[in-house]
């Protein structure tokens, strides 16, 4: 099997090249810390015991201390329950420099958690604890936004992370 | 005996010049279904786009429900259509290479039956609103059962049209001890190895699933493990359409243009890279999972950058191969080749924008694969707008400019308004680019996609500019999906019968005797070995780690249109 000069550069080159492209995406996960979702343990839909325990029966915010904070977030067929609203939207409220964990559990079927400018971008699978973790340095509102169809009311299911300028 | 008969048909009574009869029709419904089921399939597209569009948010006709519309879309376009045409393609390719006719003319029909069955059920579920579950169907949404059987007989019937292929390579070894298969041959040897392989895992997710959840025979599922099961079929299913776009880039362009391929071994070594690394990459897809471990996440993000090194070897190989072809007609100077190919014959310019706009294809694929830069992707409009230039794109302005050779051929008649065709191909390429542009940027700034855009109060600022673009490349694109169907009815209604000499297909009977490629490569027990272990290493603790027998989970299925569940 012959193989041309040029050819074989060209194979050089482009192995090289996704080479590079490679080494680059490990730096992104072990130099700048971004991470993709890692198993976070599971949860039973149909078991209201387990459901209270993992904190998925009383939604909303945890101050944690030290400018950390824990949300839960229930899943459902077609809202978010944040355990907070604000103008009849399902509202997370941290303030500016917040490092935000989110957990996030489905109640029924197969949904998305996905932040508007942010790296949270999460199926949230029923069965299945979806977890993610986020600073927010900039003040603002920031659509939550379920991008993953859940039947009939899909596209109004939303929430809103609003993010309070610090002082 | 029956086998033995076949077998022993001699090589020249295979006609050259005009198709066989059996040939003629076998192939030729193959396309008919493709093409019918594309023309409604098609349709959705543009109205999608309308009524995603901030300024227009129209309802789609029929079909309002957006997501009925959209699981027609996907469905028809992405696995019925492609199933159909491939087959036939499959098909045609094998027997024209080999010179000889399939193993079992019976065998292909029942397979054709079977599969339009298949298409009908699938189909009826859709059109009464009773799968609205879209094209990756996942659980614990739940369809009527037609849906999955009509799925299942698709991929069952596809099984019997690879073995019939395999058969008939086999019995052509036979009679060529030693000789080294004609590479379009190997290639869509390649295809359905991979396919057969793939498609076991949706159709055990499909057959252990959702079928005994949809028939009310199980009340629990695993969304976890059925998406896993899903997407170890879903990769290879992305090459599956591709595979027959570069098998006639490699083995029909060239003698369309008068010259050889500029490497055959090479090319050999990029179907069988694609057949070895398509599988073991899926996860992929699953970057966002919560049940699969971030470091399952990375190999398969390793080996999804080995599987762009064969798009790689096809980019060298073919523009140089056009390159030759441009020289051959006095092209001179570094890139005056590219001036001297044939833009205005349709069947070129078919595959030539193809190759251009995949090339776009290819690099938005690498982002995506790109581990953590698909937080920033993932399930926004980048994603179409990416896969609208490589199968809506490459893959489809390919399947054009084969369609535009192949129909006359078969038909016996010439191909209608040829410049017809030639602006349908330009018309599509200029709109998919646009298309594939807007999607983007319009998911960089955060619209979600398979979303009702007309009816959500969410939709960013940012995005509205690039979701109205979308709905101009929605134009374009309809004129040149209307400006195709007048082409197809032209051809076959109202076109004049063709001269028997300009009627050969543009097809390779021999290897290249001058360049031998190693015998290995055809050595497919070595190679399905190595599926085997390099699969069960990747794809074994992704399914082990999210199986789990233990926990007595209860996940009951849903229909989409109410919380409700289905106990
Ligand atoms: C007339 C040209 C076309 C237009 C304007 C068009 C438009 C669209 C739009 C707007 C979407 C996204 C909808 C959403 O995410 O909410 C979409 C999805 C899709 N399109 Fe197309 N399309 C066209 C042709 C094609 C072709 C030729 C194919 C395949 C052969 C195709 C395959 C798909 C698939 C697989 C999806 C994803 C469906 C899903 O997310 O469930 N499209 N198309
Ligand atoms: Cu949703
Ligand atoms: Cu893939």
């Amino acid at each position: 099997m012959h193989i041309d000069k040029f050819e074989r550069y060209w194979i050089v080159a482009a192995s090289l090249m996704l080479g590079a492209f490679f080494a680059a995406l490990i730096a992104s996960t072990i130099v700048f810390g971004v991470h993709l979702p890692d198993p976070a343990g599971r949860i039973n839909p149909a078991d209201a015991e387990d459901w209270t325990n993992q904190g998925f029966a009383t939604p909303g915010l945890r101050d944690m201390g030290d400018n950390h904070y824990e949300a839960h977030i229930v899943a459902q067929m077609w809202l978010y329950n944040t355990g907070d609203v604000v103008d009849g939207v399902p509202t997370v409220r941290v303030p500016q420099g917040a490092v935000v964990t989110f957990n996030v559990a489905s109640k029924d079927v197969t949904h998305g958690f996905y932040i508007e400018y942010h790296n949270v971008n999460i199926m949230v699978i029923p069965g299945q604890i979806s977890r993610a973790t986020v600073t927010f340095n900039r003040p603002g509102t920031y659509r939550i936004i379920c991008h993953e169809y859940c039947g009939n009311g899909h596209h109004n299911m939303n929430a809103q992370v609003i993010v309070e300028p610090s002082a | 005996m029956q086998a033995a008969q076949t077998r022993d048909i001699p090589v020249l009574e295979f006609p050259k010049l005009t198709a066989l009869k059996t040939e003629r029709w076998l192939v030729g419904v193959h396309l008919i279904v493709a093409f019918s089921a594309l023309s409604l399939g098609l349709l959705m597209g543009p109205f999608q786009a309308f009524r995603r569009a901030p300024a227009l948010q129209w309802d789609i006709p029929i079909f309002s429900y957006y997501y009925q519309a959209l699981t027609l879309h996907g469905v028809l376009n992405a696995l019925v259509f492609t199933t159909f045409f491939i087959v036939g393609f499959s098909y045609f390719v094998t027997q024209r290479t080999l010179q000889r006719p399939l193993a079992s003319i019976r065998v292909a029909w029942a397979a054709f039956v079977i599969m339009l069955v298949g298409l009908v059920l699938a189909a009826f579920a859709i059109v009464t609103g009773q799968a609205n579950v879209l094209y990756t169907f996942y659980p614990p949404m739940v369809a009527h059962p037609t849906f999955y059987l009509g799925l299942t007989l698709v991929i069952v019937a596809s099984w019997m049209a690879g073995g019939d292929i395999f058969f008939t390579y086999a019995a052509w070894k036979r009679d060529h001890k030693g000789e080294t298969v004609p590479l379009a041959v190997y290639a869509t040897l390649t295809n359905f190895i991979m396919w057969i392989t793939a498609t076991v895992g949706v159709a055990v997710e499909v057959l252990f699933l959702m079928l005994p959840l949809s028939l009310g025979l199980v009340q629990t599922t695993d969304p976890q493990v059925a998406r896993i099961m899903f997407w170890f079929f879903g990769h290879p299913l992305v090459y599956f359409w591709l595979l027959p776009a570069y098998t006639a880039w490699y083995t029909m362009m060239p003698k369309q243009n008068g010259v050889r391929l500029f490497s055959d071994g090479l090319g050999r070594v990029a179907f069988l890279m694609i057949m070895l690394f398509s599988i073991p990459i899926g996860v992929h897809h699953l970057f966002t999972d919560p049940g699969v471990s971030e470091v399952a996440k990375l190999f398969h993000a390793l080996l999804t950058f080995v599987v762009a090194l064969p798009s790689l070897l096809t980019a060298f190989n073919i523009a140089a191969t056009l390159e030759w072809a441009g020289r051959k007609r006095g092209a001179t100077g570094l890139i005056g080749w590219v001036f001297k190919q044939q833009w205005g014959n349709p069947v070129m310019a078919g595959m030539i924008t193809g190759m251009l706009i995949f090339i776009v294809g290819g690099l938005t694929g690498i982002m995506n694969a790109s581990f953590t830069l698909n937080l920033a992707l993932h399930n926004t409009t980048w994603v179409p707008g990416h896969f609208h230039t490589t199968l809506a794109g490459g893959v489809f302005l390919t399947y054009m400019g084969i369609f535009y050779w192949l129909m006359p051929f078969l038909s016996g008649r010439k191909l209608f308004a040829p410049r017809l065709a030639t602006a349908q191909v330009y018309l599509w390429f200029i709109g998919m680019l646009t298309f594939g542009l807007a999607m983007g940027r319009a998911g960089i700034e955060g619209a979600p996609r398979r979303t009702d855009a007309g009816a959500a109060a969410y939709i960013s600022e940012a995005a509205v500019p690039w979701l109205n673009l979308t709905a101009v490349a929605g134009v374009i694109l309809l004129i040149s999906s209307i400006l195709l169907y007048i082409v197809i009815l032209g051809t076959l209604f109202a076109s004049k019968k063709q001269e028997k000499a300009d009627a050969e297909p543009p097809i390779d009977t021999k290897a290249p005797a001058d360049d031998p490629s190693p015998s290995i490569f055809e050595n497919w027990r070595i190679w399905m070995v190595v599926i085997v272990i390099s699969n069960l290493v990747m794809w074994g603790p992704v399914l082990i780690q999210a199986l789990d027998f233990t926990k007595g989970f209860i996940i009951f299925g849903f229909h989409p249109n109410a919380p409700i569940p289905l106990k």
